[in-house]
């Protein structure tokens, strides 16, 4: 009985849920729309100037083939209509299916983003907490200094350092890339190669989220450690360790997750510009091009995508608060 | 095992000698205590009082080596069973502490683990102390304690999280904590305080049964006398770090020596009933009628959302200069009336007139100008008042925002701070300079200062020291007088309603079980729910019958 309802409370709540995020996407595709739309220059124009010369009639004529000459309004319920049913349409370049080259390009920017992400998460919150519980030392501010170089530091630039300093000076790492091309090794080989690539664009995309989760780790260290539960566990006889382990870690977590979700979404953004310095095969550099070309289906196309991922996160960030935080699973706590 | 522990001399399980706790350089001074000595032996309560600052809080982490970064001990020694605690250290340390002495605190809600269900809190204890058990033993022996500090259900209590029990349970499940390796000694700091007065009198009753069960030594620590009057065997009297009186319970509350014991004992307010005004003629100024509040609370994602009656049909009256006190548990709707009086928290049905005018019909500018006679004073000082506002801006910015020029609401700002007890230098410092019974003084004078005919206090003198609470109240009695205030009192401690209302309403539930005039209903409760009120406040059969001697086991209560 119980079971039942439970079962079918289940099913409402996903349902709503995917109500939600369809209308989210639509209101997203809209305004990705007009903000594409408001930007100087159409595709055509582009076009034409590629093909030596624009004359009126041609310009008229690609703009009836992509449907440029349509109301703005006809325009968008065309375009709306073919994101509900997945068509991302025609590259205006490139000739060939948007959502074709997205799925080329999506796999290196996910590589990119999720190592840079994990990374900065692993290293950046371990070493909050070690500075958090070192607060006021000698390596406390040691960490504050460092940490506030790597935020400070533009994305572009130390990319540009750690090319000079592991491939020029060292020649350790390959300046730029996605693999070596016509080597030929096996799979682990090939995951240690791609790894060489990986290395420098998930440091330089990672460092500056690093700073900033490291920085609130610290934070919330230093808070959570004066909270009357931590006093507690030391009544009860736990060892350091078991206290940090056990009690405090959990609750720090709490504000960086928030945080790490949010900015999500800016990962994803930076990325473009890493992608651009490492030569990097993956949305950014799409996207880039597109922008350059007003490759109008392109870029609609990339956003979108760019938009559903970042809503993804945003469940995945509020799936992760509840594990973390009974709390949150009671709903409005 | 656990046994062994017990101690075979006859040491005293506690011997506090001469302690000294030294506070970090530059603190308002040199010494949180100084030469404090006491011993408590097994089977004993010792209850050591004192007001905030006194340094009763420092004693007890000194106990557990829990002294925070920066304070010490600088003189004297503690010992447990005849051991040095400050020679303890690692290993050893961390045996005793949870093993030999268990602690709980004030806070039950900020003292577990927020992320953790409580049974793996309890049971990272039973494990840190006496090793790993197998997964059902371990289930079995949290479930036992639980069900030993009286839970029902603990086998579902012990999967349940911190936030989804009630204070009561969640102190429980400290003590359970603290009482899962059999220690010879259990301190209690200020274990009641944040509790109502019914929870209150069943945590104290427990922490008695568990002492006479397993002849432990009970530290508790309290700033109320009532608390002393119906648990302690002995006293110990602190003020600003030094012991000013110690003895027996029975010998300090009836003979007090010191000036200050007798100020403390006299502070309690003592539901000394006064005869009831008799009601004023003509309309109310305040009337609410049939007011109706359901909440609803949504849950985990997947279930149901629960549905809260908070306010069930609540009608009252009140008259100008009259005082009507709004009492019950935690959780009876006490708080949200007062809100939706103010309109604060919007009603789902009733009527609220003010002077005849009807409130809920009212919005945008109308409304914030009836607002003006209505005014609040909340139970926190701390939280309630802007910390980067000045103290006078903070007083004069009620009637600049009705149009009283600044020089002129400034000038009445002060004089108000000086009626309220201050001084009108006071407008010049910022909150954090004040004392807590300081601040909620200027809470005070911020309601006051646009002379409204309605002030809802909502638990306005709780979070104050005995003392204040006194000082406070006398204050608001006198205000009430000159500015022939109407007051709506909310609060949980009968006392403090006895003390000062004409009235008194009792609410169970969101529903008024009984009301009438304070006298009447105090010293001849109908409903059951009223009598058990009233039973638990604390000290109340030694402070109402003079002659009453304390029984060695407090009675059940019905």
């Amino acid at each position: 009985m119980t079971g039942i309802r439970r079962a079918a409370g289940i099913g409402i709540a996903l349902g709503a849920w995917i109500v939600r995020l369809v209308l989210v996407v639509l209101v997203i595709a809209t305004f990705n729309f007009a903000l594409v739309r408001a930007a100087p220059g159409d595709p055509a124009q582009v076009m034409a100037g590629q093909s030596g010369g624009a004359d009126a009639k041609l310009l008229a004529d690609l703009r009836a083939e992509y449907g440029l000459d349509q109301p703005y309004a006809v325009q968008l319920v065309r375009h709306l209509g073919r994101v509900v049913r997945l068509d991302l349409g025609t590259s205006t370049q490139q000739r060939r299916p948007v959502l074709d080259l997205i799925r080329e390009r999506l796999p290196a920017t996910l590589l990119l983003t999720v190592t840079a992400f994990t990374l900065a998460l692993l290293l950046g919150s371990t070493l909050g907490v070690m500075a958090g519980l070192a607060a006021g030392s000698a390596a406390d501010t040691a960490f504050t200094v460092l940490s506030l170089v790597l935020y400070a530091m533009p994305v572009f630039w130390l990319g540009l350092m750690l090319v000079l300093v592991f491939s020029v000076w060292l020649d350790w790492l390959p300046p730029f890339g996605y693999g070596t091309i016509n080597a030929r090794l096996g799979p682990l080989g090939q995951a240690l190669d791609l790894l060489k690539y990986l290395a420098m664009p998930a440091a330089s995309l990672g460092a500056i989220y690093l700073a900033i989760y490291a920085r609130l780790m610290r934070a919330a260290i230093i808070e959570v450690a004066q909270q009357d539960f931590v006093k507690t566990a030391r009544a009860k006889g736990l060892t350091g360790a078991q206290i940090v382990v056990g009690h405090m870690l959990r609750n720090a977590l709490v504000p960086v997750v928030t945080v790490a979700g949010m900015q999500a979404g800016a990962l994803v953004g930076g990325a473009v510009v890493v992608e651009t310095v490492f030569a990097w095969p993956g949305l950014g550099r799409l996207t880039f091009d597109a922008l350059l070309q007003r490759d109008y289906p392109v870029m609609l196309g990339v956003f979108l995508i760019l938009s559903v991922i970042v809503i993804l996160f945003n469940l995945a960030t509020d799936l992760a608060y509840r594990l973390i935080d009974p709390r949150m699973r009671a709903g409005s706590a | 095992m656990t046994d062994a522990k017990a101690p075979v001399s006859t040491a005293p399980v506690l011997a506090v000698d001469g302690l000294t706790i030294a506070l970090p350089r530059g603190g308002d001074r040199a010494h949180a205590v100084e030469d404090v000595s006491f011993a408590i032996q097994r089977d004993e309560v010792v209850c050591l009082v004192g007001e905030s600052g006194s340094g009763k809080s420092m004693i007890a982490h000194a106990i557990l080596s829990l002294l925070p970064s920066g304070v010490r001990v600088a003189g004297g020694a503690v010992a447990v069973n005849g051991r040095d605690v400050a020679r303890l250290s690692g290993s050893d340390l961390r045996a005793f502490r949870g093993g030999e002495a268990g602690m709980i605190f004030q806070e039950p809600l900020s003292s577990l683990n927020p992320l953790k269900r409580v049974g793996a809190q309890i049971a990272e204890t039973i494990r840190t102390h006496q090793g790993a058990l197998p997964r059902d033993a371990m289930r079995a022996r949290v479930e036992g304690l639980l069900a030993q500090v009286g839970l029902p259900t603990p086998g579902l209590l012990a999967r349940s999280y911190p936030f989804e029990l009630s204070g009561g349970q969640r102190q429980r499940v400290m003590i359970a904590m603290a009482m899962a390796n059999r220690p010879a000694l259990l301190v209690a700091d200020e274990p009641t305080t944040a509790l109502d007065v019914t929870t209150q009198a069943q945590i104290l009753r427990l922490i008695d049964d568990l002492r006479r069960e397993r002849g432990m030594g009970v530290l508790l620590i309290t700033h109320d006398f009532g608390v002393v009057a119906d648990v302690a065997d002995r006293v110990v009297v602190l003020r600003g770090g030094r012991v000013v009186e110690t003895g027996s319970a029975e010998a300090v509350l009836r003979r007090p020596r010191d000036p200050y014991t007798r100020a403390l004992i006299d502070a309690v307010p003592r539901a000394r009933l006064r005869p009831p005004a008799p009601r004023p003629e003509g309309a109310p100024v305040l009337s609410v009628e049939d007011l109706r509040k359901t909440f609803t609370v949504r849950r985990g994602l997947f279930q149901p959302p629960r549905r809260v009656v908070a306010a069930d049909g609540l009608s009252l009256s009140l008259h100008q200069g009259e005082t009507l006190a709004v009492v019950g548990e935690s959780g009876s709707g006490k708080s949200t009336l007062g809100r939706m009086i103010m309109r604060l928290t919007e009603p789902d049905g009733g009527a609220i007139r003010l002077g005849g005018e009807d409130l809920r019909s009212l919005d945008g500018e109308a409304l914030r100008q009836a607002r003006r006679g209505l005014q609040i004073v909340f139970q926190d000082p701390f939280a309630s008042l802007d910390p980067r506002q000045k103290v006078g801006d903070a007083v004069a910015r009620g009637p600049m925002a009705y149009g009283t020029p600044r020089r002129e609401a400034m000038a009445t700002a002060r004089a108000l701070l000086e009626r309220v007890g201050l001084t009108a230098a006071a407008a010049e410092r910022y909150p954090h300079e004040f004392s807590g019974g300081q601040r909620q003084r200027i809470c005070i004078a911020r309601a006051l200062v646009l002379r409204p005919q309605v002030l809802i206090a909502d638990e306005a003198v709780s979070a104050l020291d005995v003392s204040v609470q006194a000082q406070v109240l006398a204050l608001l009695a006198e205000l009430r007088r000159e500015m022939r205030l109407a007051m709506i009192f909310i609060t949980h401690d009968l006392r403090i309603a006895a003390e000062i209302a004409d009235r008194v309403i009792v609410l169970q539930k969101g529903r008024i079980v009984e009301e009438g005039a304070t006298r009447d209903v105090f010293s001849a409760p109908r409903e059951a729910y009223t009598r058990a009120l009233l039973d638990a406040i604390p000290g109340r059969r030694f402070f109402e019958h003079p002659g009453f001697t304390r029984e060695p086991v407090a009675p059940e209560v019905a």
